[in-house]
């Protein structure tokens, strides 16, 4: 069953065609990766879906239902998730507060809040951390936390945006686990990564955006024998090793 | 499943750090320093205490109890305003015109001012919904300065520059008491319902959205947060308890005219209390009004006639000083863990 379909959907910023009719579809429980260069429109789509901002043209349908120019907090509250590139921590909180604050969509008091977010906070290792402040978190840990405050929304649709940037190897492997586990669990995911490894491993459908259009969207099988694909990110005349 | 931080290198682990034992036994109840506090200011009232130290008193709850409101915007929500003078002012006027031209009492009053309070705030926050930072700050003292002028001239209704007088009928009914102890009484319950306010909403899950939208208002929406009105509604609180302040001290004060009620410096005095004692907790502008206002009162009533100004200049420099070392405000050194967390490298 579709949860998410975009159609010809345009984001224009004055000249620039950010997102320029770009239209795929979206089963539910799937764990689809999203690639492409910096600039290819990756964030501003995010944007669109989540409600950040309202699209120039188009549609956009969750769970049959047109969403298109809705507000960031009527998505979360329908069950769209999404984390942000730049991490946003609440600075004064303390860290189970920070993700106790998106618990509270769902539950009702503060205490079960609490004890959701601790146990969130585990999954994504950060147990250790819950009562100190978010200031002291390290790169690597904001990024953890992001993903631990989208999935205390409880969603039905996750946007991950670059949640490995600063993570050892070590700990890409482990988040790719937990990412990798989300579709059993009922939350369909739509994953922006540079980090290739982890994205080719895990996701058995990469669309690839570049200059705002959908210039590939396959398994990743196929895609690094895509010329399109390899002209895009590397330039013309380079083999794909 | 889990991710533990043994798996990774970059992560010790790094327990909860342990807090100051006055601050315990910490959320939920209520700590060693909020009791020490409530049983001084109980001790207060009762203790027979000069009657000039009894005003220092008076303005030091009275003025606490607003700077705990005001901090409910500029410390919860982030609203900082420097116009909350025109919430004082609007409530010490309506009860006062209802009092006096009507006979209404202040008990009554002092609730209608802070419904006006609440309204007036509501619209000083939505028109300013676009303003961030220092536009919004702006924004707030502009809205004070018409209500000032507004009341200094619609002379009919204020009394204009003249002002208004409450003629002294001791009742209880006309809030109007022989003994200033009885003051004493009325600003300390005032406080204490105030930062009884604060606190709930502290530590309730609309502080804590509160404190989201404060911090980031882009992830606090995509928490499904309305930012609007989680702030809409802080400042229509701030602005209610505000009111409710102006009334009293109208029924103490027994004289009100624009520039003590109305004047951009209340507004600033009631922001600095805050700030000083420290934003976003419901404890720091208790501490704050406690520090500054007997300073203030007795620098000026011991050296104000003798030194012309004196008392002003040793009053800056302590301000100065408590901003230099204290930065988060005198609450934030007393809550500073015991040991100060070291950066992971």
């Amino acid at each position: 069953m579709t949860i998410l379909e975009v159609d010809r959907l345009t984001r224009s910023f004055g000249a620039l065609m950010a997102v320029a009719g770009v239209s795929f579809t979206i089963r539910e429980g799937e764990l689809v990766g999203l690639i492409g260069p910096n600039g290819a429109g990756k964030s501003t789509l995010y944007n669109l879906i989540a409600g950040a901002i309202a699209p120039t043209s188009g549609k956009i349908m969750f769970q049959n239902r047109s969403v298109a120019g809705w507000k960031p907090y009527h998505a979360a509250r329908a069950g769209v998730a999404r984390t942000f590139q730049i991490p946003k921590p609440y600075r004064k909180l303390s860290v189970v507060d920070n993700v106790a604050l998106n618990a509270l969509l769902h539950d009702k008091s503060m205490a079960a809040a609490r004890r959701r977010a601790e146990a969130i906070l585990a999954d994504v290792g950060l147990a250790d951390q819950a009562g100190n402040p978010s200031t002291i978190l390290t790169v690597g840990e904001l990024k953890r936390l992001e993903v631990a405050r989208a999935l205390a929304l409880r969603p039905t649709l996750v946007l991950f945006d670059e949640i490995m940037a600063g993570l050892t190897r070590n700990e890409v492997m482990t988040m790719t686990t937990l990412v990798a586990s989300l579709p059993a669990r009922g939350i369909t995911v739509i994953w922006v990564e540079h980090v290739l490894y982890a994205i080719m491993n895990a996701a058995p459908r990469i669309m690839v955006l570049h200059r705002g259009e959908l210039i590939a969207d396959d398994t990743p099988e196929n895609l690094v024998k895509n010329p399109g694909v390899i002209q895009a990110y590397f330039g013309e005349e380079t083999t794909f090793a | 499943m889990a991710l533990t931080s043994k798996s990774t290198a970059d992560t010790k682990p790094r327990p909860a750090l342990p807090s100051r034992w006055w601050m315990k036994p910490g959320r939920g109840s209520v700590s060693w320093l909020e009791l020490a506090l409530l049983v001084l200011c109980m001790a207060l009232v009762v203790a027979p205490v000069p009657h000039s130290y009894q005003d220092v008193i008076i303005v030091t709850l009275l003025w606490g109890g607003v700077a705990i409101a005001w901090n409910i915007a500029g410390g919860y929500a982030g609203l900082i305003s420097f116009g909350h003078a025109a919430f004082f002012g609007i409530g010490a006027y309506t009860s006062t015109i209802l009092l006096v031209n009507y006979g209404i009492s202040p008990w009554l009053g002092l609730w209608l001012g802070g419904i006006i309070a609440a309204v007036f705030g509501v619209t000083l926050a939505l028109i300013g919904t676009r303003l961030r930072g220092p536009f919004f700050i702006l924004s707030t003292l502009a809205a004070a300065e018409v209500v000032r002028i507004g009341a200094l001239n619609w002379t009919s209704l204020t009394g204009g520059a003249e002002g208004l007088w409450i003629t002294p009928t001791p009742s209880i009914a006309n809030m109007v008491f022989a003994s200033r102890t009885a003051y004493v009484a009325l600003v300390l319950g005032y406080a204490i319902f105030v930062y009884l306010v604060s606190k709930t909403i502290e530590r309730s899950r609309y502080g804590l959205a509160l404190f989201a939208v404060r911090d980031d208002e882009d992830a606090a929406s995509a928490a499904g947060v309305n930012p609007l009105i989680a702030r809409t509604w802080a400042m229509a609180a701030s602005a209610f308890l505000t009111a409710i302040g102006g009334s009293l001290f109208a029924q103490y004060f027994q004289f009100l005219d624009p520039t003590h009620v109305v004047s951009p410096e209340l507004s600033f005095q009631f922001a600095l209390l805050a700030a000083l004692g420290g934003l976003g907790t419901a404890i720091g502008p208790v501490l704050g009004a406690i520090a500054i206002m007997p300073l203030s009162e007795l620098l000026r009533s011991y050296l104000g006639a003798a030194f012309q100004g004196l008392h002003l200049a040793i009053y800056g420099g302590f301000l100065v000083f408590v901003m230099l070392y204290l930065p988060g405000g005198i609450a934030s050194a007393l809550e500073r863990p015991a040991s100060r967390p070291r950066e992971s490298p």
